[in-house]
């Protein structure tokens, strides 16, 4: 079925690919990922047995969440926050919105989310007339480009100091440089400013530990400890998902979500927030809210088979690993999120016709699964993607009617020979080549010989 | 009675009616390899992160005369250590705080707004001096898990922060750049 | 040991050599091969498509036909997998036949502890691992420690050895452009390893890396593991 997005994937999945510059920027800043991972990897005893515990957490987890999301909204409103529900985006933004509302915000300040992304929520508070601003460097720079993140966890994978360089140049009126510290140095100064004077700051969650009501925020750089602590009003919007159930949890989580991320051993600031500033503490927001997202999370929860997926915990791994994600880079996906999770997952959490191209733009070679640090299936769930498709009937018409064809030839060991014979002749001939197209417009395609193993079988098989 | 909630965790009722496929069940063995010696493995955890272990009192004196404007977190160790704060969190170019206790397995200092002066102090001023123990050295995170959940269990401050080295980005071209947002230094000084 | 030769409908169509030659190592070491002619395709086009239920009878098929077998025997490590891992998520269950099916480096070294079949190859080769090989089957050194017991032989390894060469099946047809640039990505890493032959299980990654090579007139060649094997 050819939709608008397939249509939008196929020309943004040309144009990259034959980019070479932009691929050779990813591969380059994948290829020192994968060094830090490696060696990321050799400060646990097992790293495999690390994350059967992450994944049998996770499963512990997603199949009881109605109990880990009740214990964990208790343990916030008893530590003084307050929780809302969202079933949909459009709820998510419109508490956040009435919010800003009820406390007169005019300026915020936002840490990496990529569930806010999810929600768009920026557009909704501009549309709105409230200033926000984002904090974290490459989402900064997203930002005042104007682009969405092009991987969940290096929002500027795809740029280069320079490109940045005059992008600050363009947009802010910096001086053109070609250090990465000027660069990062110019929006911390711009930054700081808009942390001293935003009247809320909003965070995403990588985690929310249900028996302590607290939500955990992994960064490097401190911009989300400024955002937590400077404003007087601090707003999370937390998938259902991320729940984990025991503080102690995180001192494999942690550790897990950084080597996978970036191959760090634990990232710089690994924050910990129960909720508003108490009466025995000098500083700190005076309310702290928590929106609880659905937003098609449920629909992968009522999915036995692919379940699992909700025990992602957005480290990007398996971006990083894909060969596909390597070569087209992370905006041809049009998707929050890129790369193998995003085309599992987002069938269901969008529209499952819309984005049913994304499981089949893949070779399934696996290499997603292999990297996963709490073991989600995901090249077997873009197949059964791919399956649920067919039987939605999402299927191209020719295809199908191709595939029908093909499988009344391979019911018959006769019908088979006969359809293999007339293919041979049809490859002698020059004829089949140009049906093969588009593999064989940059290829050639081989040359079969005369006779067919079975051929050779029946002739010389039975010696000895 | 919010319909929201109600119809989230109805749904979500739902759907666990039918139980996924359990993952294989993970070993016994321990996650992390064991630490020999926690006060040797901090010292070079810390120190690859770029963070400054200052070795004497004498040390400490040529540091704190680095800086003019020092706040602190006014606590009992830092007083006796540094003395008195003559600027706020907002102006200081120090910030001095203790800690709840270092982690050895990843060079790491634990704060919280209770230990460390509330949430500001440790991540706004551009150098942040933390005043410890030596026996607040734990081997693990996992140790620390559990000391802090002895700690403040029903009782928790509203934030803890693990830190490890100072605040950082490679966002661009995986440049490590420090003092993206936060200290651009991170030192330590034991006071025993 | 009644060992059935599994060949894949492409190999059977198109590259019947590689067939011939895992006969003849087969026989070299003495096994008793025996070739069903009633068998197609194990269904993996459809199944990686989407058609389960079309795949789900061609699954059913295969494992009458080779119910009798001791060991089913196959050159592709994709083939095998879908037998292997796949069948039985299709049939809800697994059966003597799919656990009885190998991929052909792997029934050398694993089932008939064989690491050196007496073959010579003077050339230099580097190595490509199928990821249905590498990832469903998890076989990595067995066909490694084949190819450096065969005399003459000399194995570069290349830095993306692991990485998909882009074919993918339908994927290859559906999103033309992705699957060139992997096969680019794979052709370079094995350009610079200055092999003359790149060796695979799968014939199906060979093809596609070989449709490139000539393409571009580039002085590779590819050979499959097993005709490899059966050089004297």
């Amino acid at each position: 079925m050819t939709t608008a997005t397939l249509r939008q994937f196929t020309r943004d999945a040309t144009v990259k690919t034959a980019d070479l510059r932009h691929r050779a920027v990813i591969q380059k800043n994948i290829a020192s990922y994968d060094a830090a991972v490696a060696r990321g990897m050799t400060r646990f005893a097992d790293w495999q047995n690390a994350r059967s515990h992450a994944a049998a957490i996770k499963w512990e987890t997603i199949n009881h969440l109605d109990h880990y999301l009740e214990q964990f909204e208790r343990n916030v409103l008893t530590n003084g926050g307050h929780v809302f529900w969202a079933e949909t985006a459009a709820d998510a933004r419109e508490h956040v919105l009435l919010l800003a509302r009820r406390h007169g915000v005019h300026k915020v300040v936002k840490s990496k989310s990529m569930t806010t992304e999810e929600i768009h929520l920026n557009e909704a508070l501009e549309a709105a007339d409230i200033h926000t601003i984002e904090t974290d460097l490459g989402e900064y720079i997203c930002q005042i480009r104007g682009e969405p993140p092009y991987h969940i966890v290096t929002p500027v994978m795809h740029l280069t100091k320079s490109d940045i360089a005059r992008t600050f140049q363009e947009k802010l009126g910096a001086p053109l440089t070609d250090s990465a510290e000027e660069l990062a140095m110019i929006a911390r100064a711009n930054l700081r400013r808009e942390f001293m004077t935003a009247d809320m700051g909003i965070t995403g969650a990588n985690f929310a530990i249900a028996d302590t009501g607290m939500i955990a925020l992994t960064e490097n750089e401190g911009n989300a400890r400024l955002s937590f602590s400077l404003p007087p009003v601090h707003v999370a919007v937390v998938g259902i998902e991320k729940l984990i159930p025991r503080f102690e949890d995180l001192a494999l989580f942690w550790p897990l979500l950084s080597t996978s991320g970036t191959g760090q051993a634990i990232t710089v600031y690994n924050s910990l927030i129960g909720g508003p500033r108490q009466a025995r503490e000098v500083d700190g927001p005076r309310e702290f809210y928590v929106i609880l997202l659905d937003n098609g999370r449920t629909r992968l929860l009522a999915d036995p088979e692919q379940r699992d997926a909700l025990h992602c915990i957005r480290c990007g791994a398996c971006l990083n690993a894909c060969p596909v994600y390597k070569n087209i880079g992370g905006h041809a996906y049009g998707t929050t999120y890129q790369g193998p999770i995003g085309s599992v997952i987002t069938p269901h959490l969008r529209d499952a016709r819309e984005w049913s191209h994304l499981p089949y733009a893949s070779s399934l070679c696996g290499a997603c699964t292999d990297v996963c640090p709490v073991r989600i299936d995901l090249h077997h769930h873009l197949l059964h993607n791919r399956r649920n498709a067919v039987q939605s009937r999402f299927d191209n018409p020719v295809q199908r009617i191709l595939f029908h064809a093909w499988f009344w030839a391979m019911q018959s060991s006769t019908r088979y020979a006969i359809a293999g014979k007339l293919g041979n002749l049809a490859l002698r001939l020059g004829i089949a080549q140009p049906l093969l197209r588009p593999w064989t417009a940059k290829r050639e395609f081989p040359m079969p010989p005369r006779h067919s193993f079975r051929d050779y079988w029946r002739q010389h098989g039975h010696r000895a | 009675m919010d319909i929201a909630r109600d119809n989230i965790l109805q749904r979500v009722r739902a759907a666990l009616r039918v139980e996924a496929h359990r993952p294989p069940a993970p070993t016994g063995t321990p996650i992390f390899p064991p630490i020999a010696d926690p006060e040797a493995r901090f010292r070079e955890e810390f120190a690859a992160l770029k963070g400054d272990i200052i070795e004497n009192a004498e040390k400490l004196r040529v540091f704190l005369n680095g800086f003019s404007k020092i706040a602190t977190d006014g606590s009992e160790l830092t007083s006796k250590t540094v003395g008195e704060p003559n600027a706020g969190v907002r102006e200081c170019d120090l910030g001095v705080t203790s800690c709840d206790c270092l982690v050895a397995q990843t060079g790491s200092v634990v704060v919280s707004t209770l230990s460390a002066g509330g949430r500001a102090l440790s991540v706004l001023p551009p150098t942040h001096l933390v005043i410890a123990r030596r026996e607040q050295i734990v081997p693990d995170l996992a140790t620390a898990m559990t000391l802090l959940r002895k700690r403040y269990d029903r009782h928790w401050p509203s934030t803890l922060s693990v830190i490890t080295g100072s605040s950082r980005t490679a966002d661009i071209e995986k440049i490590l750049v420090m003092g993206a947002h936060g200290p651009k230094r991170l030192a330590l000084y034991f006071a025993d | 040991m009644r060992v059935a030769l599994f060949i894949p409908c492409f190999i059977d169509q198109l590259f019947p050599n590689v067939g011939i030659a895992m006969v003849t190592v087969l026989r070299r070491l003495q096994v008793d091969v025996y070739y069903p002619p009633e068998q197609t395709c194990c269904g993996q086009p459809a199944f990686n498509t989407g058609y389960c239920d079309e795949a789900r009878t061609l699954a059913e098929r295969y494992c009458d036909i080779f119910a009798d077998a001791d060991a089913i025997v196959s050159p592709s490590g994709s083939c095998t997998a879908m037998v292997r891992s796949f069948y039985p998520e299709l049939l809800g269950k697994a059966t003597q036949t799919t656990a009885r099916t190998y991929e052909f480096a792997e029934f050398l070294v694993k089932k008939l502890g064989v690491t050196d079949v007496g073959a010579t190859f003077r050339q230099r080769v580097t190595y490509h691992d199928s990821c249905h090989a590498l990832r469903e089957l998890r076989l990595k050194d067995e066909p490694r420690q084949l190819l450096l017991n065969v005399r003459g032989l000399d194995l570069v390894e290349m830095d993306q050895a692991e990485t998909c060469c882009g074919f993918g099946g339908t994927f290859s047809v559906k999103f033309p452009m992705i699957s060139y640039a992997m096969d680019e990505v794979k052709v370079t890493s094995i350009q610079k390893t200055g092999a003359q032959y790149v060796v695979s299980t799968d014939s199906s990654c060979l093809m596609q890396i070989d449709g490139h090579l000539r393409r571009q007139n580039l002085p590779i060649k590819t050979i499959s593991l097993a005709e490899v094997l059966a050089s004297t």
